[in-house]
């Protein structure tokens, strides 16, 4: 089946990620306005937009409402939807309700997507599979009680996961006895306002492992290739900031071996379409298992840089039940390629969320440099969804000078109006550490003492910044006590600023 | 941005920052600073595309007000923020007076440090709290965040309940220091 038009049942730069592969394919797209963002980019962007802004209410999730989408695809007639990543990405039922309506879904089978997303099924496939393992608890933790006596059996520390979760969302690492209720109920909180299920399992806390993880593509037909790894281990509570290919610990030997499992755990669900598989790596070079997300991720456009194969066009070909145009032996991973992921988020208060309006935004654009971004000049970071401005993804021929791209980059990627991880990505290139490729997951709590970095001179420019606009505004005020020209001196963000 | 000062009278002025570090400028409208033993000329430039920016010894430094209200400024150079209260050398003399008064008794308050909703409040009025405990787990942006003490103390007053909204800056516990 050829698929003409798509349904994208998402918003932000992944939205307008998939709308840019849709018009290469000259598919039509569609997409969702909501009232939280009804200015956002990724409207224009689509051929056609589908409006569900009716009502302001904050606690409408629409791209959640699994009905609603359905009907809405089926009145426009569209042949298939891709979810992008999060919302429904990997909501079982939701791949269902597509297939009984005939819309085709542009990711895995709903089976695939149960087994894989429910992490203690997961964990079987992968021991049927042979593929190596963490201690735990075989299922979920019924209560705090149970958690501590798994915990006490294979010793401290431990992590307590959401069975449904995945994104950092329902985590929580416990190092010592005393805070297993504590985490116990936060995780399960968390779990159950995330993920509409409360169910936490326990695992072995590995101290210090790499996060490497493997990109797949299978069809409907058998095939399944991995596309190389990424390496994630730079994360702050378990949420990537910055993301590679390929990873620095790897040879070509631990690939094969990895790479190999990672294709044994998709073969035994049958697996089509996209998909990850998470690995954690020891530091003596063993791996374990820790889950398979059955979507596109935010970081897929690092494999897409070192492979040259656009992964929205692969699914959204292996959806029309087109076979793989290649096999193992095609697939050459070719230079470096790196993710800086720049997030509205203050990274000198804990990474806290920075709401506000994107004033400016700008970057200077080569052959090294993709931006993904869903944001311009005057977008606002809501509230209501992730706080990701843009992902600035340098490729060079080797690691070296992928960082050097991306020295350059960072320093001429401009954003007015918000704060943002840019002065992260700054401190992480400055690190020798990091330069010579030899980190892991506590790089942020252990090796990187400030999360920002700046130049000597920056405080005393800054300072002097403020007495200057102090000073100046005291005079005018002065020679004109009426300030009826004082509006027209200053640009209107600063107005917008002094009138909230 | 770059309007040129007038000739005019002016005092000078100190930018306090938030680590009590002070930067005095004695004229801070003739756009020079004082550096290392020679006086230095500061450029502000605004670009076609509306950023604004600073040269400084050859070098660009990328500017942003992120927040002023009277004379207190959020100043963000190159993607780093800095803040200050801009005194003269009479305000800074007494409030620095002032400190010394408060400083011995004072109480603490523990504000939202992002806007959010309150899950859970873990401490009762009365009670005692150690520097580094969690006192509040504040929802936001999907995520919970446990709110911890920097003090060590006795919770004088709790102003929020479960399930408030805050905004960033809200005052949520005050704590006396032990």
């Amino acid at each position: 089946m050829k698929i003409k038009s798509i349904l994208i049942a998402n918003r932000g730069e992944i939205a307008i990620r998939i709308i840019k592969t849709a018009k290469k394919m000259g598919i039509r797209s569609y997409v969702i306005k909501t009232a939280k963002e009804p200015g956002a980019w990724y409207l224009e962007e689509a051929d056609e937009i589908i409006d569900f802004s009716e009502k302001f209410d904050e606690t409408i999730p629409e791209f959640l409402d699994i009905e609603r989408i359905i009907k809405s695809a089926k009145k426009h007639k569209v042949d298939a939807i891709h979810p992008g990543y999060g919302f429904l990405a990997e909501n079982p039922g939701f791949a269902k309700r597509c297939e009984e309506e005939k819309i085709a879904f542009i990711g895995p089978s709903h089976d695939a997507i149960y087994r894989m997303g429910h992490k203690t099924i997961a964990k079987e496939l992968a021991r049927e599979s042979n593929v190596p393992l963490l201690g735990g608890s075989p299922g979920a933790v019924a209560d705090a009680e149970e958690a501590r006596k798994f915990a006490n059996e294979i010793g401290y520390p431990v992590i307590l996961k959401a069975a449904a979760g995945g994104g950092g969302r329902g985590m929580r690492v416990v190092e010592k006895e005393k805070d297993i209720e504590r985490m116990f109920n936060l995780a399960t909180n968390e779990a159950e306002k995330a993920f509409n299920n409360p169910d936490v399992f326990l695992e072995r806390f590995v101290r210090e492992p790499r996060h490497i993880e493997f990109q797949i593509l299978g069809d409907q037909h058998g095939n399944v290739v991995h596309l190389g790894e990424r390496e994630c281990s730079i994360q702050r509570k378990h949420q990537k900031l910055l993301e590679e290919s390929p990873s620095p610990a790897l040879d070509k030997a631990l690939r094969k071996t990895m790479g190999d499992a990672a294709i044994n755990i998709a073969k035994s669900v049958n697996y089509y379409s996209a998909g990850t598989v998470e690995f954690l790596l020891d530091k003596d070079n063993s791996f374990s298992f820790m889950e398979m997300n059955t979507r596109i991720q935010v970081e897929h456009p690092v494999t897409e840089k070192v492979t040259g194969i656009d992964l929205i066009e692969q699914m959204i070909r292996i959806a029309e039940g087109e076979k793989l145009a290649f096999t193992q032996k095609d697939i050459k991973l070719n230079g470096w390629a790196i993710e800086w992921r720049i997030n509205a988020e203050d990274v000198q208060s804990g990474f806290s969320p920075s709401l506000g309006t994107i004033e400016k935004i700008s970057w200077s654009e080569n052959e090294h440099i993709r931006v993904d971004t869903g944001v311009r000049d005057g977008s606002v970071i809501t509230p209501y969804y992730d706080s990701m401005i843009a992902k600035l993804i340098v490729h060079a021929e080797t690691r070296e000078k992928a960082l050097q791209q991306s020295s350059l980059a960072i320093k001429k990627f401009w954003i007015k109006g918000t704060k943002t991880t840019l002065a992260f990505c700054r401190a992480v290139l400055q690190n020798r550490n990091f330069r010579k490729g030899n980190f892991n997951t506590s790089f942020l709590s252990k090796e990187l003492k400030l999360h920002y970095h700046q130049e000597p001179d920056e405080a005393l420019l800054a300072a002097f910044f403020a007495t200057y606009d102090y000073a100046r505004e005291i005079n005018e005020n002065e020679e004109k006590p009426l300030h009826t020209k004082n509006g027209n001196m200053i640009t209107p963000w600063v107005l917008n600023k002094r009138l909230r | 941005m770059a309007r040129a000062a007038k000739k005019k009278k002016t005092t000078s002025l100190i930018a306090l920052s938030a680590t009590n570090k002070a930067y005095e400028f004695k004229k801070p409208l003739e756009k020079k600073i004082k550096y290392q033993g020679e006086v230095v000329e500061i450029k502000l430039h605004e670009d076609s595309k509306g950023f604004s920016y600073i040269v400084w010894k050859k070098k660009k430094y990328l500017l942003d007000v992120i927040e002023k209200k009277q004379n207190r400024y959020t100043i963000m150079i190159n993607g780093v923020w800095h803040s200050f209260t801009v005194e003269t050398p009479i305000s800074l003399k007494r409030k620095r007076y002032l400190e010394q008064q408060n400083n011995s008794s004072s109480s603490v308050s523990i504000e939202a440090p992002m806007p959010g909703k309150i899950i859970d409040i873990m401490v009762e009025e009365g009670g005692e709290v150690k520097e580094g405990e969690p006192i509040i787990i504040l929802e936001a942006m999907k995520m919970q965040n446990e709110i911890t003490s920097h003090v060590t103390g006795i919770i004088h007053a709790i102003s929020v309940k479960k399930n408030d909204s805050v905004m960033k800056d809200d005052v949520l516990i005050e704590i006396k220091r032990a």
